[in-house]
C-alpha cells in the first residue's frame, strides 16, 4: 500500500506543479495587473474601466447576444435530439441530423465568421441565387448566426446524451395515464431534461460570451466583450492594467456558472432503470419533426457549403469556373505550409501530452484512495479549467511566460493547449475509472503486478476506448482554437487559425477557406480513426469472450 | 372476457407469434409462460396495442379492440422495472393518472387502495427511497386508481426476494379478487406462474404450447417442450428442497 501510494504521490506532485505553474500562477498574474497601479494595489484600473461607456457597451452587447443565442442553441438543440429520440423519422435520417449538428465542432470558429460573409453578404451564394441580401450581417445578425452554429454541437451533444438516459417507458405510462399532450410532455420530456438544458443554456451562453474567433470575423461595429479585450491588448495602443480587468470581468458569468449548477444540481432526474421501449407510431409527429429537422440541417450546411465550395472557383464571384489553383497556391507557399506543419506538431504533441496528464490526474482522484482533500483538489482543476475563457488563459500565459525561455516556442502552446482543455478529457476517463471493477490494483498486487505493471496490462488495455476519445478531443481542439493561443504564437510559431486571423487582413478568403478545410479534413481523419480504433478494441474484446 | 383470436405476428421472415386463440374470463389470473424468445413480451406489446399485430383480433367484453390505441383498450400495466416517475414522490405518484380521470374513483376508493397496499405512511416518500416491495405496490396503486377491466403484470417478481415476493404473490391474488380484475402476467418462472395463476399459457417459439389450469398442465403436459423445459424445472427444485429438509417437512 505504501510503494503505491509513494508512486500516486509522485505523479500528484507533477500534477499539482504543473498547475500551480501554468495556471494559478497565471491567474494570479491576471488578477494583479488588474488591482495594481504603479506597484500599489488599488481599484482605481476597475473603476476607470468600468465607468468607461465602450466599456458597459459592449459588456451589455455580450450579455444581449449571449443570452439569445442560448436560448435559440438550447431550443434548436433540444429541438433535434426530440427527433431522434422520440420519433421515428428513418434511422438515415437521424444519423445525418446527428453528423449535421456536430459537424461545426471540427472547424475553428473564425471561420464560420467568414463562412456567413461568403453565404449572405453582397458577394455571397445567397445574394447570388436569389438576387437579395436577406440581412445585413455585420454586427449583430451575423454574430447571432456565427454564434447559433458554434455553440449548437455543444447542446445537441449534452441534450441527446441526457435523452438516451431518460427512461421512456414513462411515456407510455403516462399515455395510459391519459395525461393530455401537454402535461405528458412536461412529465416524461421536458422535466426529466430540465437540469440539462439548464447546462446547456448556460454552457452555450458562456461559449458565445467569451468567444473571439467570429466576433474577429464578422462583429462589425457591433463591439462584444471578446473584441474588446483584444484590442486592448493586441490593438494599436496595447493597455494590459485594462486588458487584466476585462479579463476579470468575463471570469464572472463562470462564477456565477459555477454556482449555478451547483445550486441546481437537485433538478437532476435519476432513473433507476433505462428501457428502450417501441414508443407509439405518431404520423403527424414524424412528418413535423422530420421537416423542421431538414430546415436547420439545411440552415447549419448552407453556411458551411461555402467552405466546400470557394477554394475550388478561380475567382469568386467574378469567375466561379472550376479550379486548383487555390489550393496549388496554398501547397507551394512555404508560409502556409510552415503554419499547417506547426498545427499538426501543436496537435499531436497536446493529445499525446493532454491525454498522459488527465489520464495520470484521473488515477489520483479515481482510483487511488487518496485523502479527499487531494481528489477534491483535481476537480477543482477541472472545474476551473472548464469555466476559464481561453482568452484569459492566454492572457495570463502572455503575463506569466513574457521572456522566459519559453516564450514563442511550441512548449508554451502545447502547455496552454493541455491546461485550457484538461476538464472534458479527464471527465470522461474519471467516469471510465468509476466505472472500471475497484479490485483491479489489489488483484494485480496479489498477482505480484507492480504499480505500473497493472496500470500497463489491466487499466489502459481496459479504458483504452476513453483514451482514444481523449486524445481525439485534444486534437481536435487544438486544431481548432484561436482564443488562447492568439496571444502566444510567435513568429516561428503560427498556427493555422492565427494564420487565417492573419489573412483576414489581406482579405485572401480562397486562402482562409483551404485552410479551414484541411483544419476539417484533419479532424474528419483523425475522428474516423479513433472510431475505427474503438471499434477494432471492442471487436477484439467480443472475440475474446466468444472464445 | 378477454379473447384474442387467431394472432400472428411476424417480423420480416421471422414469425413471432403464430395463430395464437384463447378466451380468458373475468377476473382470472392468466399467466403467459415461456422462455426469452418465445413470444411473451410480443404478446404483451399485441395487448397492450404497442405492436400492430399482422392477422386476428382482440375483444374484450364483445367489443372488437384490435386497432384501439393503447390509451383507449381499457388495458393498464405495471411494468417490471416499475417505470415510477422519480421527480414525484410516492403519494404523488399514485394519484397520479388518477388526477387526470377523477371520476374513475371515488377519494375514499383511492384511500382504500392505499390503505390495502399498506402505503399510507410512505406517501411522502421520495422514489429512491422507497424498498422494491414498496415501489412495486405504489407502481399498483397508481394503475388500479384507473380500474382498468385488465391489468397486465410484465415479470412482477423477477426483482423481488424472497419474503417480499411471496407478500406480492398475495397481494396480486387479493387484488385480483376484491377488484374482480382480469390479471394477466408475463413470466419465465414456471413456480411464479404455476402458483400464482388460475390458468397458464405455455408459449413455445410463438406458439401455444398449453393452455390450461396448473393441475391439467402438471397431470397431462401437452408437448414435450412443457414436460422438458417447464415440469422439468420444477422437479429440480422439488428434488432439492426434499434433500435439503427430507420427506416430513413437504
Amino acid at each position: 500500500m505504501f510503494k503505491r501510494n509513494h508512486e500516486l504521490k509522485l505523479i500528484y506532485i507533477f500534477i499539482f506543479a504543473l498547475f500551480a505553474i501554468f495556471l494559478f500562477y497565471p491567474l494570479v498574474l491576471v488578477l494583479m495587473r488588474a488591482i495594481q497601479t504603479n506597484g500599489v494595489i488599488s481599484l482605481d484600473n476597475i473603476v476607470k474601466v468600468i465607468s468607461k461607456e465602450r466599456f458597459v457597451t459592449s459588456l451589455s452587447n455580450s450579455f444581449l447576444i449571449a443570452s439569445i443565442t442560448a436560448l435559440l442553441s438550447t431550443g434548436i438543440a433540444f429541438f433535434l435530439a426530440y427527433t431522434i429520440h422520440f420519433t421515428s423519422v428513418p434511422k438515415w435520417f437521424k444519423k445525418l441530423i446527428n453528423l449535421v449538428a456536430t459537424m461545426p465542432m471540427l472547424m475553428p470558429t473564425i471561420t464560420y465568421g467568414f463562412a456567413i460573409i461568403y453565404t449572405f453578404g453582397k458577394q455571397g451564394v445567397f445574394t447570388k441565387i436569389f438576387g437579395f441580401q436577406p440581412f445585413n450581417l455585420y454586427g449583430f445578425n451575423g454574430l447571432l448566426i456565427g454564434y447559433l452554429i458554434y455553440t449548437l454541437p455543444i447542446a445537441f451533444v449534452l441534450i441527446k446524451n441526457t435523452m438516451t438516459y431518460i427512461d421512456k417507458k414513462q411515456f407510455l405510462v403516462s399515455i395510459l395515464m391519459g395525461d393530455s399532450p401537454l402535461r405528458r410532455f412536461f412529465h416524461t420530456v421536458f422535466r426529466p431534461l430540465a437540469y440539462t438544458l439548464v447546462i446547456a443554456f448556460i454552457q452555450t451562453f458562456f461559449l458565445s460570451f467569451t468567444d473571439f474567433g467570429i466576433p474577429a470575423a464578422i462583429g462589425g461595429q457591433f463591439e462584444v466583450i471578446a473584441s474588446t479585450l483584444y484590442n486592448q491588448m493586441l490593438g494599436s495602443i496595447p493597455n494590459f492594467h485594462n486588458g487584466a480587468v476585462i479579463s476579470l470581468v468575463m471570469l464572472i458569468p463562470s462564477i456565477v456558472a459555477v454556482l449555478v449548477v451547483r445550486k441546481i444540481e437537485k433538478m437532476n432526474v435519476r432513473y433507476e432503470n433505462i428501457s428502450d421501449v417501441m414508443l407509439p407510431e405518431v404520423k403527424k409527429k414524424n412528418w413535423f419533426c422530420g421537416i423542421v429537422s431538414a430546415c436547420i440541417m439545411l440552415g447549419v450546411v448552407s453556411v458551411f457549403a461555402v467552405i466546400f465550395i470557394l477554394p475550388f472557383v478561380k475567382e469568386w464571384p467574378y469567375d466561379i469556373s472550376f479550379s486548383f489553383v487555390h489550393v496549388i497556391e496554398t501547397f507551394q507557399s512555404a508560409n502556409l505550409l510552415d503554419v499547417v506543419k506547426n498545427s499538426f506538431i501543436v496537435a499531436i504533441a497536446t493529445a499525446v501530452c493532454g491525454t498522459i496528464v488527465s489520464y495520470v490526474a484521473a488515477i489520483i482522484s479515481a482510483r487511488g484512495k487518496m485523502p479527499k482533500l487531494i481528489r477534491g483538489s483535481i476537480d477543482f482543476v477541472s472545474t476551473l479549467t472548464n469555466a476559464l475563457p481561453g482568452m484569459v488563459v492566454g492572457i495570463g500565459f502572455m503575463f506569466a511566460f513574457k521572456g522566459t525561455n519559453i516564450q514563442n516556442t511550441y512548449i508554451i502552446l502545447i502547455i496552454c493547449n493541455v491546461v485550457h482543455f484538461f476538464s472534458t478529457p479527464y471527465v470522461m476517463i474519471k467516469n471510465a475509472f468509476m466505472k472500471m471493477n475497484l479490485s483491479f490494483e489489489t488483484t494485480g498486487r496479489l498477482l505480484g503486478d507492480s504499480w505500473f505493471g497493472t496500470l500497463r496490462k489491466v487499466m489502459i488495455p481496459c479504458s483504452i476506448s476513453t483514451v482514444f476519445e481523449m486524445f481525439s478531443y485534444y486534437f481536435i481542439n487544438s486544431m481548432v482554437t484561436i482564443s488562447a493561443i492568439i496571444f502566444l504564437v510567435g513568429a516561428e510559431t503560427g498556427v493555422i487559425t492565427t494564420k487565417i486571423k492573419e489573412l483576414q487582413h489581406f482579405a485572401k478568403f480562397a486562402d482562409i477557406f483551404v485552410l479551414s478545410l484541411l483544419i476539417f479534413i484533419a479532424n474528419i481523419i483523425m475522428k474516423t480513426l479513433m472510431n475505427h480504433l474503438t471499434k477494432k478494441e471492442s471487436e477484439k474484446r467480443y472475440y475474446v469472450e466468444a472464445k | 372476457m378477454l379473447t384474442l383470436n387467431n394472432l400472428y405476428k411476424s417480423y420480416g421472415d421471422n414469425t413471432v407469434l403464430e395463430d395464437i386463440s384463447l378466451s380468458i374470463n373475468n377476473g382470472e389470473i392468466v399467466s403467459i409462460l415461456g422462455s426469452s424468445g418465445s413470444g411473451k413480451t410480443t404478446l404483451l406489446n399485441c395487448l397492450l396495442g404497442l405492436v400492430e399485430i399482422d392477422a386476428g383480433t382482440i375483444e374484450l367484453d364483445g367489443k372488437d379492440i384490435t386497432h384501439l390505441p393503447i390509451e383507449k383498450r381499457g388495458l393498464n400495466i405495471v411494468f417490471q422495472d416499475y417505470a415510477l416517475f422519480p421527480h414525484l414522490s410516492a403519494g404523488r405518484n399514485i394519484v397520479y393518472g388518477w388526477r387526470n380521470n377523477p371520476s374513475v374513483s371515488t377519494q375514499e376508493e383511492v384511500d382504500d387502495l392505499i390503505d390495502l397496499l399498506d402505503l399510507r405512511e410512505h406517501l411522502d416518500k421520495e422514489i429512491h427511497e422507497l424498498s422494491g416491495g414498496q415501489k412495486q405496490r405504489v407502481a399498483l396503486a397508481r394503475t388500479l386508481t384507473l380500474k382498468p377491466k385488465v391489468l397486465l403484470l410484465d415479470e412482477p417478481l423477477s426483482a423481488l426476494d424472497g419474503v417480499i415476493k411471496e407478500s406480492i404473490k398475495d397481494t396480486i391474488k387479493q387484488i385480483s379478487e376484491e377488484f374482480k380484475l382480469t390479471t394477466i402476467i408475463v413470466t419465465h418462472d414456471p413456480e411464479e406462474a404455476l402458483t400464482l395463476s388460475d390458468k397458464v399459457l405455455i408459449l413455445d417459439g410463438g406458439k401455444i404450447a398449453q393452455y390450461g389450469t396448473p393441475q391439467e398442465i402438471i397431470e397431462k403436459p401437452a408437448t414435450k417442450f412443457v414436460e422438458n423445459f417447464i415440469l422439468h424445472q420444477l422437479h429440480i427444485k422439488r428434488d432439492n428442497i426434499l434433500k435439503l429438509f427430507g420427506d416430513q417437512h413437504v
